[in-house]
């Protein structure tokens, strides 16, 4: 029903006019058989022909398109402006008739041409009406939009009290007339759309708005005239209604045309401000394109010489790192400034913010002053960092007010800002970079320890290694020997992240050099160095590449299965925690050995030894780094020796596996919540507690 | 920690007091870079306050340890904690450098 509400409302406002038009034709005798028409009537057809106009001009969608003011107003002009033409010419052509004395004029044109008008009338003041709501309602508060309505009532039962052919006393009809006067006045002075008009559009509203009364004017004084037409016995069409609707429609022509045509002047300042606000907004979309350095120094050299109006300006960037330093000039090269630059230098000025109105009465700057009058130096810098500075010159005084001085400071402010939004974005970069290429150093120490673990028939073996970082120092590795023999290594690299895990990397390759065999031994057992042997190697190897600072720890052993025993000496490197299934036992190896890189020289033989020892079935073997035994707990004590002894002491008999997990179980339960200091590895080697026969 | 040094005729007296970690090692490093250490007769360093020392820590000493030797200048550890001392001793370091139990024995030595 709403939708089609425009439609029925122009079916009945045009049925209203048809039997307009028979009235007034039968009052002027054209139409004899409706001479009888009551007065009443004609005015009922007037007054709904009103209502159903005004209806359908409401009912229509809201003729202002987003800003568009002006467009508003050019269709205000183009469609009533054009109908207060035709009603004019009609008038004319009415007129001429008339005066010649034409058998088709008389009475029965005056009728008909008066009614078009009446119409046009009619139609030119609704379209108006409704058009001037939508510019009051522009970003009105509720309350505006209540007083509309109400005024919208008010306005209404005037038409309605035209109908009861009422006549109170002349002082209430003023008073009424008048307030509702005052009403419409008060509601006209809502011209909040001016402000957002540019200078051209001002002018075109102007134009309009001036065009628009005219169109006015055409209409009000066709009717004063035709009034008192002998020939027309038409009701008089100045219905208290179309005299308040005109009225108000006038009015608020007329004050915006008035609000209009004196915000002309301040119009330039109003696009200044919009301009500054643009320009901010360009900056900071500049951050969120993420654009070089240059570009950003370019922008705010263009946008800020843009938004205070300034003659000349230019832009310096000092020398930062690799980067040279830099200068950005609007208006002006590098030659023109170097005097000017030299004065402004010589001046003291460029560390500091430095704002002057008047430089020809400033002494040390008369120089300047004689083509400039007016001078800013703005340094762009943030806490820590000096990113340049920028300088703004202008031929007239006083050219820099409070207001440009706030802006010159927010841009600067906002440009420091894109610049360490970019050197943020430049640095999270690059650590991404180095975030991959640590993962991937990561894969490649992971495939440095072994995956598949040497199996025989004779001993088992679980591992576990936890690297603190991406990478560690961490490292133990497995060969099996000819003639049923296994090596093991173990070993700690002091420090931990990248220069740890070279440093463990090589001792993988040593321990693969010099577990390769000597082809030139005497016998299969000379073949391999005994482990006091490897680490006196080792020592010597890591001389040469191992920091100052920097040693490893390191435990070797040599199994012998034919030998049911096992040698191994120990570089500075944990105790080994040993279960001893016969004595029913568990204790840590005591055993003296420097660990490597810690003297580096030949002298380093005498701090390292073998250790033999027979093993029996079901023996285990411990061997772990000292990230295990000095992890940390919630209160900061260590894990200890002791305490892992006392695992092993519960757990020895179940197989290697089980052991491990059972340890590190413990170990977890006891570091719960605090982060891992140290990369921590254990190997638990457990002996078969069914020992085959020896084939050899 | 914290790292005092109280100079006196012929020794210089180092005064360890907290963690010796990789962060503190630094300051430790520094204080063994001075110049100046090379003319004393001996480096005594008090270990009593010393409640952990890790492989940094340790670094700092025999990355130095060579250096002193080589200008005749003797680095004494006494009053040092078990755990501390636990420490020394796994890495073989006992064998390396002077370790005694008291101040009086460390002036001694």
């Amino acid at each position: 029903m709403r939708q089609r509400l425009p439609f029925y409302s122009l079916v009945l406002a045009g049925i209203s006019w048809g039997l307009l038009l028979l009235g007034a034709l039968g009052r002027v005798q054209a139409l004899p058989q409706l001479a009888g028409w009551p007065r009443w009537g004609i005015i009922l057809a007037q007054a709904s022909f009103v209502f159903f106009i005004f209806l359908n001009q409401r009912a229509q969608p809201n003729p202002l398109q987003g800003y568009h003011f002006v467009g508003l107003l050019r269709q205000l002009v183009r469609g009533p402006g054009l109908l207060a033409g035709f009603a004019l010419g009609l008038g004319l052509i009415e007129r001429a008739f008339s005066a010649s004395g034409a058998p088709v004029g008389g009475p029965a044109l005056l009728a008909v041409v008066y009614t078009v008008n009446l119409g046009l009338f009619v139609a030119f003041l609704a379209r108006t009406n409704y058009a001037w709501r939508s510019l009051i309602l522009f970003k009105s508060p509720l309350r505006l939009q209540r007083e509309w309505v109400f005024f919208e009532v008010l306005l209404g039962s005037m038409l309605m009290l035209q109908l009861l052919n009422w006549h109170p006393p002349a002082i209430v009809n003023t008073v009424v007339f008048t307030s509702l006067a005052l009403f419409g006045a008060y509601l006209g002075t809502n011209q909040k759309w001016v402000a957002y008009l540019t200078r051209p559009q001002k002018w075109q509203a102007v134009i309009y708005e001036v065009l628009l009364l005219l169109g006015l004017l055409v209409f009000v004084q066709y009717f004063r005239a035709t009034q008192f037409d002998p020939l027309l016995l038409a009701p008089e069409p100045q219905g208290a209604f179309l005299v308040l609707t005109a009225f108000f429609a006038a009015f608020y022509s007329a004050m915006g045309l008035l609000v209009t045509f004196f915000n002309l002047p301040t119009a330039q300042v109003q696009e200044q401000r919009r301009t500054e606000i643009l320009n901010i907004q360009r900056l900071t979309q500049i951050i969120q394109r993420g654009q070089s350095q240059v570009e950003i120094y370019q922008t705010l050299l263009a946008t800020t010489a843009d938004t205070v109006q300034a003659d000349i300006a230019w832009l310096d960037v000092p020398a930062d790192g690799p980067a040279a330093a830099t200068e950005y000039y609007f208006n002006v090269d590098k030659e023109a400034t170097s005097h000017l630059r030299s004065l402004i230098a010589y001046a003291g000025l460029g560390d500091e913010s430095f704002v002057d109105n008047n430089l020809a009465a400033k002494v040390e700057l008369a120089q300047v002053g004689a083509r400039y009058r007016s001078l800013a130096v703005l340094p762009l810098h943030s806490v820590q960092h000096r990113y340049g500075t920028l300088y703004v010159l202008k031929h007239i005084p006083y050219g820099f007010d409070p207001e440009d001085v706030s802006v010159l400071r927010s841009f600067a402010d906002q440009t420091v800002l894109s610049l360490e939004n970019l050197t943020l974005a430049t640095i999270a970069l690059h650590n991404q970079r180095t975030q991959e290429e640590l993962k991937i150093a990561s894969e490649v120490q992971d495939s440095l320890i072994p995956k598949k673990l040497p199996t025989d028939d004779w001993f088992e073996i679980s591992t576990h290694s936890l690297a603190a970082k991406e990478v560690g120092g961490d490292f133990y590795d497995f060969l099996l020997l000819p003639g049923r023999r296994l090596a093991v290594l173990i070993g700690d690299v002091s420090g931990k992240g990248i220069t740890a895990a070279f440093h463990m990397a090589q001792m993988k390759g040593i321990f693969h050099a010099l577990m390769q065999g000597n082809p030139l031994a005497k016998n299969e057992r000379d073949r391999f160095p005994l482990p006091s042997r490897f680490m006196m190697q080792a020592n010597t190897a890591l001389a040469h590449c191992l920091e100052r600072s920097s040693f490893i720890t390191s435990s070797l052993y040599i199994i012998d299965y034919e030998q049911g025993g096992f040698m191994f000496a120990r570089a500075g490197h944990c105790h080994t925690l040993y279960y001893h299934a016969l004595r029913e036992e568990v204790f840590y190896f005591q055993s003296t050995g420097l660990g490597l890189g810690i003297i580096r020289n030949d002298s380093y033989e005498k701090h390292i030894n073998n250790q033999f020892y027979d093993y029996g079935p079901g023996d285990v073997m411990v061997i772990y780094t000292d990230g295990i035994v000095e992890a940390r707990g919630a209160g900061q004590e260590e894990y200890g020796e002791d305490r892992l002894q006392q695992r092993l002491e519960e757990c020895y008999y179940q197989d290697a596996d089980a052991i491990k997990r059972f340890i590190l179980n413990d170990l977890n339960g006891f570091t719960t919540g605090q982060p891992i200091h140290d990369d921590q590895t254990l190997l638990v080697i457990k002996f078969k507690a069914i020992q085959p026969e020896p084939t050899a | 920690m914290k790292v005092t040094a109280q100079p006196s005729a012929d020794a210089l007296l180092l005064l360890l007091d907290g963690e010796l970690d990789a962060s503190s090692a630094v300051l430790l490093d520094t204080e063994f870079n001075k110049p100046d250490l090379l003319d004393y007769r001996k480096v005594l360093v008090d270990c009593a306050k010393l409640s952990y020392i890790s492989s940094a820590g340790l670094g700092v000493f025999i990355s130095h340890l060579q250096r002193l030797q080589d200008n005749n200048v003797k680095l004494v550890f006494f009053n040092m904690q078990e755990k501390v001392f636990n420490v020394f001793e796994i890495l073989g370091l006992d064998s390396l450098m002077t370790i005694v139990p008291t101040q009086a024995e460390a002036l001694a030595a």
